[in-house]
């Protein structure tokens, strides 16, 4: 008995020594009462990454949260929690307090394309939150080898060669744009997954597979500098940083893929607060230093309402699901 | 030769007070990180990258490269004195860092790793600096099959760095590749082990098996016996190396650069294999192979000086290809674009004072590292007088506390805990977790490139032998694991004669008698009946 | 506690001299369990992978790799259960063994509150149990240090590098 007292007197003794030095610093942990939207924002705002990070979703967390703080006058604090493309994230998102002050930078991949990989509960709906903001577009390229003497789709389809293509891993844009190009196509290929991005460009590279899919970013210096031939861009219009290469769909192929990003908040955050958090993340789109962020890393801003978003997503899932059911293509256990 | 003279401009920027004392408070905020294992480089680098909008470009990424640095070797420090390896690549400097480290010369050890660190740099940043457009073609002709057969050869070196019975070291490393295989597979989705848990869909972390079985596992084990094995070193003496001990790592010194360097070009797994590959070097080339794990000088000299050669050759492919070798340079040059520069192909033709600005900075940054472990070294062995009873209680916080920061998430705390256990339970029954953790980290890159193979191969095999690159390793492969059979194949035949000779002989449950010969120099192993599986001989010089 | 002459000693002869404080080997028994487990966890492992799938060489589905790993891994533990007699590696468990199992116990509620009341308190108090328990130190040096430990670590992490540990004040 004596030694239960005494631990918890030493844990008080701590935990009061703590408040007495450091009371101004302010935790971390964030409250559970019920808001009303006026006092929002009440303190720091979280944003959440589903990313590692160092990669573009955790990048562009990054600079948005900047410009954004300042138009709140409260900080920002970037966090990530990397899991199954951002579902780990999402799902956690879901169980906060509906108050705007944690937010998510959410994928439209994890939305639109993961469902046709996975099992039926990892599937994560973007009915279940509240959109901010779209933030930006970011597009795949199909990219090969000079080597390969390959200018066009249709050099590649006349070569008549089995084509193994790269793509960054299973259940990305990266795979679904390049199966559905490939089936439409009658190319008879091998899917060929690498873990990311640079693997797979650096396997073009060395002419280990024939062509890949990558994000525009990373294949962009590659391609300046002449050692990779882009054949197609997947957007449904063509990109502004590459204006000479032909959409897929421009060359007579049904494969509108793009990755888009936004901010999200849990579901039933009061439309006061969302629209506070709107304006601010306007502030942060105007802000000089983001724009530049956003051409150095090849994105074309996509800075669209949150109805907006929740319309767009959920019609190219079903749209990519129709697409994948028609052409009948394996993205993973689910079909 | 016109390639020098960016080189030595690039020391000029350096040089600059301004961009040293950025290097500097990198290399602090570095080592600071290091000893937290959760958080590693790149994350840290990601975290800290407003911080460096405000300077110049290459100001900037001098930080950004002396964080690095500065967490390599942090995370060194925590490998010697707590048993905490907080990258993949100083796993193995854990044995005999860790075991000098008990016999009082914790000092010895990390001396000798910056001083392994800093020659090891050196020749790696001469070598870029000459050889960088011979060898560009190099990290391209490795494809799939390549990996796969160097994966492969990195397994069989997992047992050579193991002291106690093979069959249970081989039984540890079949258990780190089963654990590398939790999550997502990467070919078809399929989850796999994970018990429908969200957490583990992208497979277990490094981070909460190492720190598991090593840190904790440790921590639990001498818990138990408080009085015998914890006891802290009566004495910290020597915080420098002697000179003896100097020429005793000097060729492990120089054979761990070049390794380093030629392994780290390889991007993906290159330092991790490099130190592993320099540590397997050193046990084969020693007189007395037994000393390795039990405080050999060598045994920290050659993983250390390997891997950070790796680290520098590692901007062979970034220079030559425009490819990232891996995530912290990834992150370093994520930060480069949100500065205006692009990465890529041409950075060394466009902007060469920023790319020689960076790779010397690392040089720098080495030797920074090294001016400071004087001082440091000093300070950081005073840990070890600390008593065993105070010391762990912070193990187990910086390994608690640690974990939870490699993905902002209690679930790595209940990994790392359970990990704990089960490194306190292989110890217990005798199974060492070097092999486990050092299998998980080759584990997904053996799988992944196999199977890649497999599918560019259309299932036919041969084609892993018919490709210039992976047949030849892939001979080396066989040829170390297939000559020691036969000549075990040999002995044993010869033994089997000598039985009918004399029909009362030995019987067949303790086989591990013909195995005398080469079992005396283990004189201290646990265990000699354990010593007769056939990995056992890949291992040692067969006596005539 | 009786201190030998430290000093005097190679490492070598540590070595030794670690060995042999070592508590006494466990007997067939307790190789046999260990063996059991390792055939245990091989033999989970094939039945997962089979129901993963194996595929085929042209076509590895997700069970292939797996499948040939935990098939080694059971000859292997099969190999271990043959010579359990012969191996002298493991070690006996004693009373002391409990105070394992009272560690692990004092982490597992670090683990399940530090998310919602921060790190402070778990930490201050795990770090109590072991000092005055699990470490006999006195109650003074228990309490100074528990409190001292989280101080520093608030200092370092929070305060000076913002690492996003879960912090309370």
């Amino acid at each position: 008995m004596q030694r239960r007292t005494l631990t918890r007197t030493g844990a008080v003794a701590g935990a009061f020594l703590l408040t007495a030095s450091l009371a101004a610093c302010g935790g971390n942990l964030g409250g559970d009462e019920e808001s009303s939207g006026e006092d929002f924002p009440d303190g720091a705002v979280t944003l959440t990454i589903g990313q590692d990070p160092g990669g573009s979703t955790d990048l562009i967390g990054r600079a948005l949260a900047d410009p954004a703080a300042k138009d709140l006058d409260e900080s920002m604090p970037v966090v990530n929690k990397p899991g199954a493309n951002g579902a780990v994230a999402a799902k956690e998102l879901e169980g906060k307090a509906a108050d705007g002050q944690n937010l998510m930078v959410i994928n439209a991949s994890l939305i639109a394309i993961t469902p046709l990989a996975v099992s039926e509960d990892e599937v994560v709906d973007i009915e279940d939150y509240e959109v901010v903001t779209g933030i930006s577009q970011d597009d795949y390229v199909l990219v090969a080898n000079p080597a390969s003497g390959w200018k066009t789709v249709d050099d590649l389809i006349k070569s008549g060669k089995k084509v193994n293509f790269g793509t960054t891993g299973v259940g990305t844009g990266s795979q679904l744009s390049s199966q559905l190009l490939f089936n439409q196509a009658g190319v008879a290929g091998e899917d060929v997954p690498f873990d990311g991005g640079a693997p797979a460009m650096t396997a073009v590279l060395g002419e280990q597979v024939d062509v890949a899919s990558i994000q525009l970013g990373e294949a962009y210096p590659q391609i300046e500098a002449g050692k990779l031939t882009p054949l197609v861009v997947f957007s449904k219009e063509r990109n502004q940083y590459l204006e000479d290469v032909p959409t897929a769909i421009e060359s007579g192929y049904d494969v509108p893929v793009s990755q888009y990003r936004a901010i999200v908040a849990p579901k039933g955050t009061p439309e006061a607060t969302i629209d506070r958090l709107e304006e601010a993340f306007q502030a942060a789109f105007d802000d000089p230093a983001y724009q530049e962020f956003n051409e150095g890393q090849l994105l074309t801003p996509h800075e669209i309402s949150g109805d907006e978003v929740v319309k767009e997503w959920t019609e190219a899932r079903d749209s990519y699901a129709a697409l994948v059911e028609e052409y009948n293509i394996d993205m993973g256990d689910a079909s | 030769m016109d390639s020098i003279s960016p080189v030595i401009d690039g020391f000029g920027v350096v040089m600059q007070p301004e961009n040293l004392l950025y290097c500097l408070i990198g290399v602090l905020v570095g080592m600071l990180v290091g000893v937290l294992p959760g958080l590693g480089p790149a994350a840290t680098i990601a975290i800290l990258l407003p911080l460096t909008f405000a300077v110049e470009p290459v100001t900037a990424i001098i930080m950004l490269a002396g964080i690095f640095y500065g967490a390599q070797y942090g995370g060194t420090i925590t490998s010697v004195l707590l048993r905490l390896p907080g990258e993949a690549s100083s796993v193995v400097t854990v044995f005999d860092g860790y075991a000098l480290a008990r016999q009082g010369k914790a000092g010895t050890a990390l001396g000798i790793a910056a001083i392994g660190s800093f020659v090891g740099g050196t020749v790696s940043i001469i070598a870029l600096t000459f050889l960088a457009p011979l060898i560009a073609g190099f990290a391209l002709d490795f494809g799939p099959p390549e990996y796969t057969a160097l994966a492969l050869l990195g397994i069989l070196l997992v047992a050579t760095v193991s002291n106690g019975g093979r069959l249970k070291a081989v039984v540890a490393a079949c258990i780190g590749l089963l654990l590398a295989t939790v999550g997502r597979d990467g070919f078809t989705g399929a989850e796999r082990f994970t018990f429908d848990s969200l957490s583990m869909a992208d497979g277990i972390d490094f981070v909460p098996i190492a720190m598991g079985v090593f840190g904790l596992g440790e921590i639990l084990y001498n818990l138990e016996q408080r009085d015998a094995a914890s006891r802290p070193p009566a004495k910290v003496a020597n915080v420098w190396p002697s000179r003896k001990e100097l020429k005793q790592s000097s060729g492990a010194i120089g054979r761990g650069s070049v390794i380093g360097f030629v392994l780290g070009i390889l991007p993906g797994g290159g330092a991790v294999l490099s130190s592993l590959a320099a540590y397997g070097v050193e046990k084969k080339v020693a007189k007395d192979p037994s000393r390795f794990g039990k405080g050999a000088v060598e045994g920290v000299a050659a993983p250390e000086t390997a891997n950070n050669a790796a680290a520098t050759s590692s901007f062979i492919p970034l220079l030559t290809l425009g490819i990232p070798a891996n995530a912290t340079i990834a992150v370093i040059f994520g930060a480069l674009l949100i500065q205006g520069v692009t990465p890529g192909p041409q950075l060394v033709e466009d902007n060469p004072e920023l790319f020689w600005g960076v790779v010397n900075s690392m040089y720098i940054g080495n030797i920074l590292l090294l001016i400071m472990s004087i001082p440091l070294v000093g300070l950081f062995v005073k840990i070890l007088q600390i008593r065993g009873s105070i010391l762990a209680p912070i193990t187990v916080l910086i390994t608690l506390i640690g974990v939870y920061t490699v993905a902002n998430s209690t679930f790595d705390i209940f990994l790392v805990v359970v990990f704990g256990l089960l490194g306190y339970l292989m110890k217990k029954f005798g199974f060492e977790p070097g092999p486990l953790v050092l299998a998980f980290v080759l584990g997904s890159l053996l799988e992944a490139n196999a199977r890649r193979s497999l599918i560019l191969f259309e299932g036919d095999v041969s084609g892993f032998v018919t490709r210039p690159i992976s047949g030849v390793l892939f001979a080396a492969f066989f040829i170390v694991v297939l000559l020691p059979l036969a000549a075990f194949a040999w002995r044993w035949r010869k033994a089997a004669d000598a039985e009918l000779a004399h029909p009362s002989g030995t019987d067949g449950t303790d086989g591990a008698d013909d195995d005398s010969a080469t079992g005396a120099d283990d004189t201290t192993d646990r265990g000699p009946a354990d010593t007769d599986t056939p990995v056992a001989h890949t291992t040692r010089k067969e006596q005539p | 506690m009786t201190e030998p002459a430290r000093e005097a000693l190679t490492p070598e002869e540590l070595a030794a001299e670690w060995e042999e404080s070592k508590p006494p080997a466990a007997g067939p028994v307790a190789n046999l369990i260990a063996a059991g487990a390792v055939i245990a966890f091989g033999v989970a492992g094939i039945l997962m992978s089979l129901s993963l799938g194996a595929g085929s060489l042209g076509e590895p589905d997700a069970g292939s790799w797996p499948l040939v790993v935990s098939a080694t891994l059971t000859i292997l533990g099969i190999a271990l259960a043959v010579r359990a007699g012969s191996t002298h590696d493991a070690e006996q468990f004693g009373r002391s063994s409990l105070t394992v199992l009272a560690a692990l116990a004092t982490m597992v509620p670090f683990a399940l509150v530090v998310g919602v009341i921060g790190f402070e308190i778990p930490a201050a108090l795990l770090a109590f149990v072991w000092l005055r328990f699990l470490g006999r130190e006195s109650w003074r040096v228990s309490i100074v240090g528990s409190v001292l430990m989280v101080v520093v670590f608030y200092l370092i992490f929070v305060l000076a590098l913002g690492v996003s540990i879960p912090h309370l004040f």
